[in-house]
């Protein structure tokens, strides 16, 4: 599974965060690679200015014809090719899902959310057609409170439609805020445990590596 | 997907050809940057400003094709629209 591409055509549904969390989960521990396509350079400004972990390979690339070849190129050697991508529907994102082994969908629990959640599924379905293979998706809520009536409905929605999601989920935590400035994963508190759930359903999905030690970049 | 048999992939011109077809309104993620001509000001003695317009003239060349045409043999990206004559023709 070398290829993983987070994408929806939302913006501000956690695309980012989602790289973040398992950059630095993984980082270190298998070849990573991360392709920054989202033109804001979010990722990569974080990966170069705040992330403090073991160091793994990550490059800025919006341009859809030059990320299809680094992709490729990747997949070659990498455990993991993950790819953040632009919160709207464009070329770069669109080949990212398509060269890709999975796309992972994020989304919160309104209704714009869950239309575009759709429409990134729906794309991924009709990109794998072309392609003739399997790229499986799944939404992955975040920013959800289980227990509140919007997530249940957030949830009834997405079966409504026949979305694949994860059983795990991100929740409104501050820890994720500040990983965006300190750079270092979460060690204590809600956000650890809803950072392991979401890599170990990945990883059973076969959507991340398994675990090895003392990997450099 | 086992963990023995690898995936077929899809190489990168049948990826970018795929989305070209399956969704040819997608907007590019950046669009580059107008190259708009804006002007390069330079104080030069007399003597070289004749000097060029005198090769410029040898050569049928506008003095702006000559001075491009040489950064570009020495390596400096001049954008092609540069190394042309696009003075306006008069009637």
């Amino acid at each position: 599974m070398p290829v993983l591409t987070v994408a929806t055509h939302k913006g501000g549904t956690g695309k980012t965060l989602i790289c973040q969390l398992l950059a630095c989960s993984l980082a270190g521990t298998c070849r990573l690679v991360v392709l920054d396509a989202d033109p804001t350079g979010a990722f990569s400004r974080w990966a170069a200015r705040a992330y403090e972990g073991p160091a793994f390979d990550t490059t800025a690339e919006a341009d859809e014809t030059r990320l299809a070849h680094l992709i490729a190129q990747h997949a070659e050697t990498a455990d993991l090719v993950l790819v953040d991508t632009a919160g709207f529907g464009n070329r770069a994102a669109s080949v990212a899902m398509t060269s890709a082994d999975a796309v992972l969908v994020p989304a919160l629990a309104g209704e714009a959310d869950i239309t575009e959640a759709e429409r990134t599924v729906r794309l991924t379905e009709a990109l794998a057609r072309a392609a003739r293979r399997d790229i499986p998706a799944r939404v992955v809520l975040n920013r959800v409170k289980r227990t509140t009536s919007l997530a249940r409905h957030a949830l009834a929605e997405l079966s409504a439609a026949s979305l694949p999601r994860l059983t795990a989920g991100l929740s409104d935590l501050v820890a994720y805020g500040e990983l965006t400035y300190s750079g270092r994963l979460p060690d204590a508190g809600a956000a650890v445990a809803e950072v392991a759930t979401l890599t170990a359903e990945l990883r059973g999905l076969g959507w991340l590596p398994e675990a090895r030690q003392h990997v450099g970049a | 997907m086992t963990k023995n048999l690898k995936p077929r992939r899809t190489e990168p011109d049948e990826a970018l050809a795929i989305v070209t077809q399956l969704a040819p309104t997608l907007p590019p993620a950046q669009v580059p940057a107008e190259d708009r001509a804006t002007t390069l000001n330079m104080r030069l003695r007399a003597s070289s400003i004749d000097a060029i317009a005198r090769e410029a003239r040898a050569r049928g060349l506008t003095n702006k094709q000559l001075v491009c045409r040489a950064l570009a043999d020495s390596g400096v990206e001049v954008a092609p629209a540069d190394l042309e004559d696009r003075t306006p023709k008069r009637r």
